[in-house]
């Protein structure tokens, strides 16, 4: 390691805590000072509040299935991307990226031009078919599906590179069929990036405002998450609401964090 | 036979890495597969085992066409280079995975374990990862994991290239013992001539994708097909338009031998106990010659001294062709 002067080390190490602290730990943390200003009464007063039950149950619900969904097809798109060679391959794994790179906002747009009941493409023939996709909750898990489509790739990718295929053709010649192979070898081999995946899956999902906002239509009571009744409550001057829910949110995404840094061993990547 | 390779060609892109390649391999013995990197020895194997495909060709192993068969239906055991340990799982628990798999009862499976531990001298690790044994150690599982589950053919692909000089010479010598005991087919695949020609019953040497020859280690030192297999089983140098090895020239300081051919020291190295020469002959040939330091001393030569070159009696001699070796 390069050495560096006392002084310098000791500036690099203020502005980096300095920036995070101003940046993330210190508003977050307000969050939560507002929320407990008057001890718990406020936290506990969110769960009488019939609407916002609804909502954090909504919210639940989406997150689980989307969180589910992209478990599923991100374990099958990273194994397809690692271990096969087909046309159209790089195209598919930039496709993976967009999520991370356009506005949630266009994407519920961009689910509307497709699945919307009344102009869009697929829309009006799914409706018709007696299911309603969009201002419903399998238009909210697309969207929430959409956002948090890398998440999981992007852990289990490398790690599949890094091991390579030399334990998956050993198992094959010791007799496992393909299903063995990928439950025995392969799984527990990526265990801890398709936990990590799904974890950060989970609180992006949780998480969700712009794409679900725009499918959802954010019908009080029916359509409406925990996110978008925090901002509907702030408008409203319900704002110990808002920061209790807020801080609800953050909570679980937190300790869904933590409580992996926890778990993982610390010689695994 | 135990394995019959016919005609099989397989190609990556433009690149030919076996060119209708027919060879058959006997029941019971140890079989090297020799040659160069990329001359097509390992793509063979792997076609064998059934990890990769041939374009054309077929493959029959142990009187059964296998050519359409997925590797796991080949009963073959396979010996990767880099190990292929199952890093999540205990010793005793790689090895016993092929039987596992075949869901044979699980007293039967503890005590062929133990067995092929024992086999291994891996008995006393038994329950720790793969992570904590060093590279022999840990192909040495990689061999008993093969072995549980009773393959008719052991295929092993530069089991040894990973490891260090003095890990591979034990193995080498480990292997050969172990075949004798085991006595199950197996092939090998290594680009070290000197590791085919101490542990192999049969070398079948491949280059640029082709079979150049099949044989003994002895059919193969003393009668080498052509130019490339000597070459490539030793040192090669050129006598007045025949290829011979370097020691198997007679060095003399004065012209005592008929057809001796005369020359100069160039050079002179000395590496333990023999001595490497280069002879710069009348003819304007430079010829590589070898001698014992003893044998060296006693003609008192040294650079520059005129000598006479024959080649031995018994010698291994092919007539030199052009642009090889």
């Amino acid at each position: 390691m390069v050495r560096v002067s006392t002084p310098v080390r000791w500036l690099l190490r203020t502005v980096a805590v300095g920036y995070v602290f101003l940046l993330v730990a210190w508003p977050v943390s307000l969050v939560a000072v507002q929320t407990f200003e008057d001890g718990f009464s406020n936290f506990v007063g969110i769960f009488s509040d019939e609407n916002t039950v609804a909502a954090l149950q909504l919210t639940l619900m989406v997150a689980l299935w989307a969180v589910v969904i992209n478990l599923i097809f991100g374990v099958t798109i990273s194994i397809l991307l690692v271990r096969y060679e087909f046309p159209g391959k790089r195209a598919l794994s930039a496709l993976i990226d967009i999520p991370l790179s356009v506005s949630p906002v266009v994407v519920g747009l961009a689910l509307l031009l497709v699945y919307s009941g009344r102009t869009g493409w697929f829309g009006p023939s799914i409706e018709s078919a007696g299911w309603q996709v969009i201002y419903d909750s399998p238009g909210m898990i697309m969207a929430t599906c959409f956002v948090a489509l890398p998440l999981i790739i992007r852990e289990v990718v490398p790690v599949l590179t890094e091991i390579g295929d030399d334990q998956e053709q050993a198992a094959r010649s010791l007799g496992a069929s393909g299903r063995q192979t990928f439950l025995r070898i392969t799984l527990p081999s990526i265990k801890w990036a398709v936990i990590y995946g799904v974890v950060l899956s989970l609180a992006r999902s949780l998480g969700e405002f712009g794409a679900v906002k725009v499918v959802s239509g954010n019908v009080t009571g029916r359509t409406q998450t925990a996110t978008l009744i925090v901002e509907a409550k702030y408008q409203n001057f319900e704002q110990t609401t808002a920061y209790s829910v807020a801080f609800l949110l953050a909570f679980v995404s937190i300790a869904c964090l933590v409580v992996v840094a926890f778990l993982r061993p610390q010689h695994e990547i | 036979m135990s394995i019959d390779v016919k005609n099989v060609t397989k190609k990556f892109g433009d690149f030919v890495a076996l060119d209708d390649v027919s060879v058959s391999l006997p029941k019971g013995q140890l079989t090297a597969l020799l040659g160069p990197s990329g001359g097509g020895k390992s793509t063979l194997l792997r076609i064998i085992a059934g990890l990769d495909n041939a374009d054309s060709g077929s493959v029959n192993i142990e009187g059964t066409d296998a050519t359409r068969l997925p590797p796991q239906k080949r009963n073959v055991g396979f010996v990767f280079q880099h190990y292929a340990v199952f890093k999540h799982m205990t010793v005793a628990k790689n090895v016993a995975f092929g039987l596992e798999i075949r869901k044979r009862p699980k007293s039967e499976v503890e005590r062929r374990v133990k067995e092929l531990l024992e086999l291994v001298h891996l008995s006393q690790f038994a329950h720790r990862l793969p992570s904590q044994l060093s590279g022999g150690q840990r192909q040495r599982m990689a061999l008993a994991r093969a072995l549980a589950v009773e393959p008719s053919v052991l295929l092993l692909d530069e089991p040894f290239g990973a490891l260090d000089a003095k890990v591979r010479k034990e193995l080498r010598d480990w292997l050969r013992r172990l075949h004798d005991d085991v006595h199950v087919t197996t092939v090998f695949v290594t680009h070290d001539q000197e590791e085919a020609l101490e542990v192999a019953d049969e070398i079948v040497v491949i280059n640029n994708g082709r079979v150049e020859q099949v044989g003994s280690p002895d059919q193969l030192y003393d009668e080498p097909a052509n130019d490339f297999v000597m070459s490539f089983l030793g040192e090669v140098t050129h006598l007045s338009g025949i290829s011979l090895r370097p020691h198997d020239i007679e060095l003399e300081s004065a012209p005592r031998l008929a057809g001796g051919v005369e020359g100069t020291i160039s050079r002179m190295l000395r590496i333990g106990f023999e001595v490497r020469l280069t002879v710069l002959t009348v003819d304007g040939e430079e010829v590589s010659v070898v001698v014992s330091r003893t044998h060296a001393r006693s003609l008192g030569i040294a650079e520059g001294s005129t000598v006479w070159l024959t080649p031995a009696a018994g010698a291994t001699v092919i007539p030199r062709m052009a642009a090889v070796g």
